[in-house]
C-alpha cells in the first residue's frame, strides 16, 4: 500500500512538474505570438503572426527606418523613380544568397513582382501598388539592373516596398528560402515557431561580425495576454512587444526599467455615427447623426483627458485626426485635440433646436436623444471607454446605451445590416502614408464606415475629401500632398465623421538581459532592429 | 451469432447516424449564427474593392446550408475534409496535427482523475475511516465549485502541467460516483457474509465489490470522457495548448463552417463511440 501510495506521488510530482520545464538556449529569443501565421508566403500575409514572420525572415530591396521613418537600402543598392512615377529602378547589391545557398539575381525581383501583382491572389501587400488598369512590366536591364514600371503613377512607391520581401525564383525550398536575418528552422503548428540565424545573411557590423547577433528565435504561440505577461514576469520570454495600459503598470511596479514607453503611438481610438441612408434606423435618428452640430456637440461632451487618464492610466494622448502626432511628416500640426466643452455642446444643441426638460434632452420633434453605441465584446478597454462616455454624454441630458458583440457580429452590422446607431473602435495604422487610407476616405470605399460605398458622395465636405484624396494619390510632389492632405485633416476635424478620442502609447515590456533595444511607435516595436539585438552583454558594448 | 450481428450492424448504423446528425446540427448553429460570412480582413484598410468583393464571394459560397452540407459528405467519402477559411489551411491537416495534442491532453488528465478519483474512493472504502470519507468528499466539493478557467490558470500559475487541470476538473465526478457505486456493494449482503468468514478487507474488495461495480465503473469511464472532452475546450484555450479545443475555438470565433463541421462530427463520433462502448463489450462478452 505504501509503495503504490508513493509511486502514485512520485507519478504526479513528475507530472506536476515535468512538463513546465524545457531547455532554453542562451543565445535564444523568446517572445510570443499571438496566433499561429496563417502563411509563409510574404505575398499572402494578412495576419499579425504572418506579418512578424516576414519582418524576421524576409529580406528587401529598401527598409523603413522605425526610428528616423527615412528609408535605407537593403538588398538594393540604389534605385531611382522616373518622372512620371510610374517606373522604379533598383540596383542590386551582387553576391547575395538565399538561406538554402541559390544565388539571388533580378530575376527573382521579376519573379516576386509578378507573384505579388498576380491578380487572383488578393494579395494585400499587392493592392497596396494596385493602380489603374492594366498590368505592370518588370524589365532586366542588366545582370544587377531592374526596373519595375506600373499602369499608372503609384504615389509614396518606394516605401511600399518594405512590405515586399523577395522570394527565390529557382530554389525548391519556395517562400522558406529567404534574404532576412533569420530562417524557420522548426514550426509546430499552434504551438511554436522557432527560427534560426540565415548563414548567408549579408550584413556584417563594423568589426567585421556576422549579424544578427542572437542565434535563434522562439515564437511561441499564446493567444492569452494574461499569460504572456506571467511568462515575462517569470523570465519565460524577453518581451512584450504591444503592451496593455494596465499591465504596463504592472511590469512598471514590479520592475521599472522593464517598462519602455516609446511615446504617442500611430493608432487611434475612434467613434462613429451610422450615417448610413439606408440603415434600419428612425428618421429623427438619421437628421441627428447626419448633423454637424450634433456631432460636435457629443465630441465636446467627452472629457478625452479623462479617457487617457482614466482608462489608458494617462499612457494616451486626446486623439487630434487620422493621423497621430507621431507621424511626423503627414500630420497637420495645425490642429488642436475638441476641447472638453459641455457648455459650448449645450450650446450647439439648442441652436439646433433641442431642448432639455427634467435633465433629459430631446429634439425639436419631442424625441428623447438616446442612442446605443457598439463595440467588441472583450476588449475591457474599449468597454471602459464606452462606460466613461455614458457618464460624459449624461451630463448634457443624452442617454447612451453600451452594446457589447463579438467581432463577427459587430462586424455584419457596420458592413452588411448596418443595424447599429453609433459604433467604436480602433484603426491599426500600418503605414505612414496617407494614400493607404484612400478605402477610408474615398466616398465610395467600403471602409468609408460612417457611410460606405456611395455612389457619388452624400455631402458637399465629403466630395471635397474625395477630391483631395483624388488629388494628393495623383501628385508625385511630397510637399504638395501634404498641402492637400492636411485640408483633408482640416475637413475630416471640422466636420467630424469620426470622433477621434485617443491615441494610445508605444508601450513595451523588455527584460533587461535584452541588449541595443530602441523601442518606437512604428511597428514592430521592439524589434525593428533585429539584427542589432543581442542577449550579450560584451557583444552590446561593441555598438 | 446472426442475432448479434444484426444488433451490432444496427448499432453501428445509429452511430454513424447520430455523427452525421451531429455535424448537421452543428452546421446548422454556425451558418445561422450572427455575424456568419463575415471576414475580419473586410476592416483592413490596405485591400482594395475587388479584393473585399472576392473575398465575400468566397465566404457566400457556403450559404446554401443544405448544399454545402451534401458537397461536403461527397467530398468526405474522398478522403478531403474541405478547407478552413479561417486558418487558410486543409481542415484535414488541422486535425491530424491537433487531435494528437487533445487525446493526450485528454489521455494525461482522465489518468489523473481516475488514479486520484477511484484512490480516494478505495482509500474511503477500505480505509472505513469518516475523516478521510469527508476530507476527500470537501476536496471534491469545493473542485466542482471551481469554475474551469480558474483551475487552468492556477495550474499554469503554479508552474503545473496544464493538462493536469483537466484531471482536476473531471476529478469530482468520478470520486463522487465511484464512491459511492464502491460503498453500495460494501454493504451487499454477500460482502457482510464474506467478512463475517474472516476474509482480508483487500480479498473482499478486490474479490467482492470491485466485480460487483465494474460494469458501472466502465459507463462511469465512458461517461467522464466526453467530460475530459468537453473541459478540453476551455483547458486549451486558457492555457494555449494547440488542442481541438483551442481549434473549436478559434473556429467558432471566425464562424469557420467547414472546420467547425469537422470538429463537431469528431467530438460526436468519439462520443458516441465511447458511451457505445461498455454495451458492446457486454455484448460481446455475452457472445
Amino acid at each position: 500500500m505504501k509503495t503504490t501510495a508513493s509511486f502514485l506521488l512520485l507519478w504526479i510530482s513528475t507530472l506536476l512538474t515535468g512538463a513546465s520545464l524545457s531547455a532554453q538556449s542562451a543565445n535564444e529569443l523568446r517572445f510570443s505570438i499571438h496566433s499561429f501565421p496563417k502563411t509563409f508566403d510574404p505575398v499572402l500575409v494578412d495576419d499579425d503572426a504572418s506579418e512578424t514572420i516576414r519582418y524576421l525572415t524576409g529580406g528587401v530591396l529598401i527598409r523603413i527606418n522605425r526610428e528616423s521613418q527615412r528609408l535605407e537600402p537593403e538588398l538594393a543598392t540604389g534605385w531611382k523613380l522616373s518622372r512620371d512615377g510610374r517606373t522604379i529602378t533598383f540596383t542590386l547589391r551582387d553576391g547575395l544568397r538565399f538561406s538554402d545557398g541559390t544565388g539571388f539575381g533580378v530575376a527573382d525581383v521579376a519573379y516576386t513582382m509578378n507573384h505579388l501583382m498576380d491578380a487572383d491572389l488578393h494579395s494585400p501587400t499587392g493592392d497596396a501598388f494596385r493602380v489603374g488598369e492594366g498590368k505592370i512590366a518588370v524589365k532586366v536591364l542588366t545582370a544587377n539592373q531592374v526596373a519595375i514600371t506600373f499602369p499608372a503613377a503609384v504615389v509614396g512607391l518606394e516605401r511600399l516596398f518594405d512590405q515586399v520581401a523577395i522570394m527565390s525564383q529557382s530554389s525548391p525550398r519556395k517562400e522558406m528560402a529567404v534574404l532576412g536575418p533569420y530562417m524557420v528552422d522548426e514550426a509546430k503548428p499552434g504551438a511554436v515557431i522557432v527560427l534560426k540565424r540565415n548563414p548567408n545573411y549579408w550584413k556584417v557590423d563594423s568589426a567585421g561580425h556576422h549579424l544578427p547577433y542572437i542565434s535563434a528565435i522562439r515564437l511561441d504561440v499564446q493567444p492569452n495576454r494574461d499569460l504572456e505577461l506571467i511568462r515575462f514576469l517569470r523570465g519565460e520570454i524577453h518581451f512584450i512587444n504591444s503592451l496593455d495600459a494596465e499591465y504596463f503598470e504592472k511590469v512598471k511596479a514590479e520592475n521599472p526599467a522593464a517598462a519602455r514607453n516609446a511615446g504617442t503611438s500611430l493608432d487611434s481610438e475612434q467613434m462613429w455615427f451610422n450615417q448610413v441612408p439606408t440603415a434600419p434606423l428612425p428618421a429623427y435618428k438619421k437628421i441627428w447623426f447626419g448633423s454637424k452640430s450634433f456631432r460636435r456637440a457629443v465630441s465636446e461632451a467627452i472629457n478625452r483627458n479623462d479617457l487617457a487618464r482614466v482608462v489608458f492610466r494617462g499612457h494616451a494622448q486626446p486623439a487630434i485626426g487620422p493621423f497621430s502626432p507621431a507621424n511626423q511628416f503627414w500630420f497637420n500640426t495645425a490642429l488642436r485635440p475638441h476641447p472638453y466643452d459641455p457648455t459650448s455642446a449645450r450650446a450647439r444643441l439648442a441652436a439646433e433646436g433641442f431642448y432639455w426638460r427634467d435633465g433629459a434632452l430631446y429634439d425639436s420633434s419631442g424625441n428623447r436623444v438616446e442612442f446605443s453605441v457598439v463595440t467588441n465584446a472583450g476588449n475591457r478597454y474599449r468597454e471602459q471607454m464606452a462606460t466613461l462616455i455614458q457618464q460624459d454624454l449624461s451630463d448634457v441630458g443624452i442617454k447612451l446605451n453600451v452594446v457589447t458583440l463579438d467581432f463577427p457580429s459587430l462586424i455584419e452590422r457596420i458592413t452588411r445590416s448596418f443595424n447599429y446607431e453609433a459604433c467604436l473602435l480602433g484603426l491599426v495604422n500600418v503605414d505612414l502614408d496617407p494614400n493607404s487610407e484612400m478605402n477610408v476616405w474615398l466616398s465610395s470605399a467600403e471602409n468609408h464606415q460612417w457611410n460606405p460605398r456611395q455612389t457619388s458622395p452624400a455631402t458637399d465636405w465629403e466630395a471635397d475629401i474625395d477630391r483631395l484624396m483624388r488629388a494628393q494619390a495623383s501628385s508625385l510632389d511630397d510637399r504638395r500632398r501634404k498641402q492637400l492632405f492636411d485640408q483633408v485633416q482640416a475637413i475630416v476635424w471640422d466636420q467630424e465623421p469620426f470622433l477621434y478620442l485617443v491615441n494610445k502609447d508605444a508601450l513595451a515590456a523588455i527584460r533587461p538581459e535584452l541588449h541595443n533595444v530602441q523601442p518606437v511607435v512604428f511597428r514592430p516595436q521592439v524589434y525593428w532592429n533585429i539584427e542589432w539585438l543581442t542577449l550579450n552583454a560584451v557583444v552590446a558594448t561593441r555598438q | 451469432m446472426a442475432n448479434a450481428r444484426r444488433w451490432l450492424t444496427k448499432t453501428l448504423l445509429g452511430m454513424l447516424l447520430t455523427t452525421l446528425i451531429g455535424g448537421f446540427a452543428g452546421a446548422m448553429l454556425v451558418r445561422f449564427a450572427p455575424g456568419y460570412g463575415v471576414d475580419e480582413r473586410e476592416l483592413d484598410v490596405r485591400l482594395s474593392t475587388k479584393t473585399i468583393t472576392a473575398i465575400r464571394r468566397e465566404n457566400a459560397q457556403q450559404h446554401n446550408l443544405a448544399l454545402f452540407y451534401m458537397h461536403y459528405l461527397a467530398a468526405t467519402m474522398h478522403g478531403d475534409l474541405g478547407y478552413s477559411m479561417a486558418l487558410g489551411r486543409p481542415v484535414r491537416e488541422l486535425l491530424s496535427e491537433r487531435l494528437p495534442e487533445t487525446l493526450t491532453t485528454v489521455g494525461v488528465g482522465l489518468g489523473f482523475a481516475w488514479s486520484l478519483g477511484l484512490g480516494l474512493a478505495t482509500a474511503v472504502v477500505l480505509s472505513r475511516d469518516s475523516s478521510i470519507d469527508a476530507l476527500a468528499s470537501i476536496l471534491a466539493g469545493i473542485l466542482l465549485c471551481l469554475p474551469t478557467a480558474i483551475l487552468a490558470l492556477w495550474f499554469f500559475l503554479a508552474h503545473a502541467s496544464t493538462r493536469l487541470a483537466l484531471g482536476v476538473i473531471v476529478f469530482p465526478k468520478i470520486f463522487r460516483y465511484s464512491r459511492n457505486f464502491l460503498l453500495e456493494a460494501r454493504s451487499e449482503s454477500y460482502v457482510i457474509a464474506a467478512r463475517a468468514k474472516g476474509l482480508s478487507e483487500i480479498h473482499i474488495f478486490l474479490g467482492h465489490i470491485l466485480p460487483a461495480c465494474a460494469a458501472r465503473l466502465v459507463s462511469l469511464g465512458a461517461v467522464s470522457v466526453s467530460l475530459a472532452l468537453s473541459a478540453a475546450i476551455p483547458v486549451e484555450v486558457i492555457c494555449g495548448l494547440p488542442g481541438i479545443g483551442q481549434l473549436a475555438w478559434q473556429a467558432a470565433m471566425a464562424r469557420d463552417l467547414c472546420l467547425l463541421v469537422n470538429l463537431t462530427m469528431v467530438i460526436t463520433a468519439i462520443t458516441v463511440v465511447v458511451n457505445s462502448a461498455p454495451e458492446l463489450l457486454k455484448k460481446g462478452a455475452c457472445a
